[in-house]
């Protein structure tokens, strides 16, 4: 079995009396997909933020694996969690507008990404911008055209193909497929799964809806009012959810 | 002496198997399977026969672990000839085992929606971290296997007709043909030529030493295909034995 790329021991975060969430384990490895299912409100989007370094925990651990040696990220300095965040984690956010930057290029959004990592030749930065795009079935034509020009589909694909410029160790995700139409937020999906795979990343994926971490996740977590209620394959919480609340959310699921 | 030993050891041990769902919102509690015990050699084909609710399904459920057993154990040899308990590994090491060494097919398709047949094999196979010249070879092989016509290996699954999606789930069960191959109703609501050629590559699965446990509808599959047959009835194993004899009672009693 391949060692976790990311573990989370008794992470707690409280903004004064209300606390967000509270005691999450989990383990994650290359490879491998976790989906954090939960109602907005449920403390899996602070989990993300608390990984990603957005939000500094109350409590808890979080290791993350690079290049065979254990960070705790935690007691990194900011610096050094900036470093890593460009470097080894990546995140993709609900609204592409919080990942990217509308006035700049398709390429030069991925080309920031990587200038960012250290990447300095202009020839590979934009063979590398188009190769992603392509990856990402964004049509290489509008490669030079500003993000903001783009249908939401499309920004989420440019999202996520900056997101993975530099191949990063882990993947966070959260909502990728939610403010998109069905049809569009298929085929993100689509890609998404696609994208995971071929990269052998470690993701977490969070989502209110079962159906988007059945898709993408072979284990979840479900979240409820900041704890993790129930742990499974995420065949098993579909068919035999144990705690009342996974049961109420795969009923409501199944409409 | 030893090595008499491990052939004989069986591919599937069921020990004492107990599953109780727990309905929170009904307040309700169904016993599913009340202590089955049951083992399965390599080569055997073995299938559960029951009314329904009997625990069928269940059963089969509990071993893939898309339900999880409360209670007894689920012990698994694998081509290693290590044993491994499905009903107490954790969630990953599960994850890894199920297409490794299981596999599950159902009577519904599973397969991803916008992948053509040949792009859900390659994908499965490098999943199971073979490099892509290795992962195509394999999925063509899987296809060959499965007698799927090569014209529809570029297509999307849902444009295929149920025999046809039923030989691609079968394909990717088969991938690597896994010491244990749990089978849920595969050939449910095929018509008669397809429901044949599906028939037709079971048994030719298990005459290459996998071990099968099936639940079929129709006894007629039963009858063809199995080596042992298990009746089940309220979760619990009541009567196993050769096809023929098991099946006459089974049709006095009902």
């Amino acid at each position: 079995m391949r060692d976790w790329t990311l573990r989370l021991n008794g992470l707690t975060k409280r903004f004064g009396a209300v606390t967000a969430c509270e005691e999450v384990d989990l383990e994650v490895a290359a490879g491998e997909a976790l989906g954090i299912i939960g109602e907005s409100g449920s403390g899996k989007s602070t989990v993300l933020r608390c990984i990603a370094g957005d939000l500094p925990p109350t409590s808890g651990k979080a290791q993350l694996r690079v290049a065979g040696e254990a960070l705790r990220l935690f007691d990194l300095s900011p610096t050094e969690r900036r470093r890593l965040r460009v470097s080894t984690i990546s995140v993709v956010h609900q609204d592409p507008v919080d990942g990217l930057d509308l006035r700049l290029s398709a390429g030069g959004n991925i080309a920031e990404r990587l200038t960012a990592a250290g990447w300095r030749h202009f020839g590979r930065i934009r063979a590398r911008a188009a190769e992603l795009l392509e990856q990402v079935e964004v049509p290489l034509g509008r490669m030079d055209d500003p993000v903001g020009t783009f249908s939401g589909g499309m920004r989420q694909r440019v999202q996520l193909a900056k997101a993975v410029a530099n191949d990063p160790a882990l993947l966070l995700l959260d909502e990728p497929t939610t403010g998109l139409d069905a049809s569009v937020a298929a085929g993100v999906l689509d890609l998404i799964r696609s994208l995971l795979e071929e990269s052998g990343v470690a993701s977490l994926v969070v989502s209110h809806d079962m159906g988007v971490v059945s898709m993408l996740a072979s284990r979840a977590v479900v979240m409820h009012h900041g704890r993790i209620v129930e742990a499974g394959l995420t065949d098993q919480l579909l068919e035999d959810p144990h705690h009342a609340y996974s049961q109420w959310l795969v009923a409501a699921a199944r409409g | 002496m030893v090595a008499a030993l491990v052939e004989a050891a069986p591919v599937l041990e069921v020990r004492n198997l107990c599953k109780r769902f727990t309905i929170h919102a009904l307040g309700r509690q169904v016993e599913a399977l009340a202590g089955v015990d049951l083992a399965l050699f390599a080569g055997e084909h073995v299938a559960l026969v029951g009314p329904s609710g009997a625990g069928k399904s269940t059963l089969l459920k509990c071993i893939w672990r898309s339900c999880r057993p409360c209670s007894g154990s689920v012990w698994l040899r694998r081509a290693d000839g290590t044993r491994v308990d499905l009903a107490a590994v954790d969630d990953r090491q599960m994850a890894e085992l199920r297409g490794e060494e299981l596999g599950y097919v159902s009577q519904f398709l599973r397969a991803e929606r916008r992948r053509s047949v040949g792009d859900l094999l390659r994908r499965a196979a490098l999943r199971r971290g073979f490099v892509a010249e290795d992962a195509a070879r394999l999925a063509e092989a899987a296809l060959e296997r499965v007698a799927l016509d090569p014209a529809l290996w570029g297509t999307y699954p849902v444009l295929l007709s149920g025999g046809e999606q039923q030989r691609v789930n079968l394909a990717v069960g088969t991938l690597l043909p896994p010491a244990l191959l749990l089978l849920d109703e595969p050939v449910a609501s095929l018509d008669a030529r397809s429901r044949d050629a599906v028939l037709g590559l079971i048994r030719d699965l298990g005459g290459s030493g996998v071990a099968v446990l099936s639940v079929f509808h129709d006894l007629k599959a039963v009858r063809t295909l199995a080596t042992r047959v298990v009746v089940l009835e309220g979760g619990r194993v009541v009567d196993e034995g050769p096809p023929g004899r098991v099946l006459a009672e089974l049709a006095v009693r009902s």
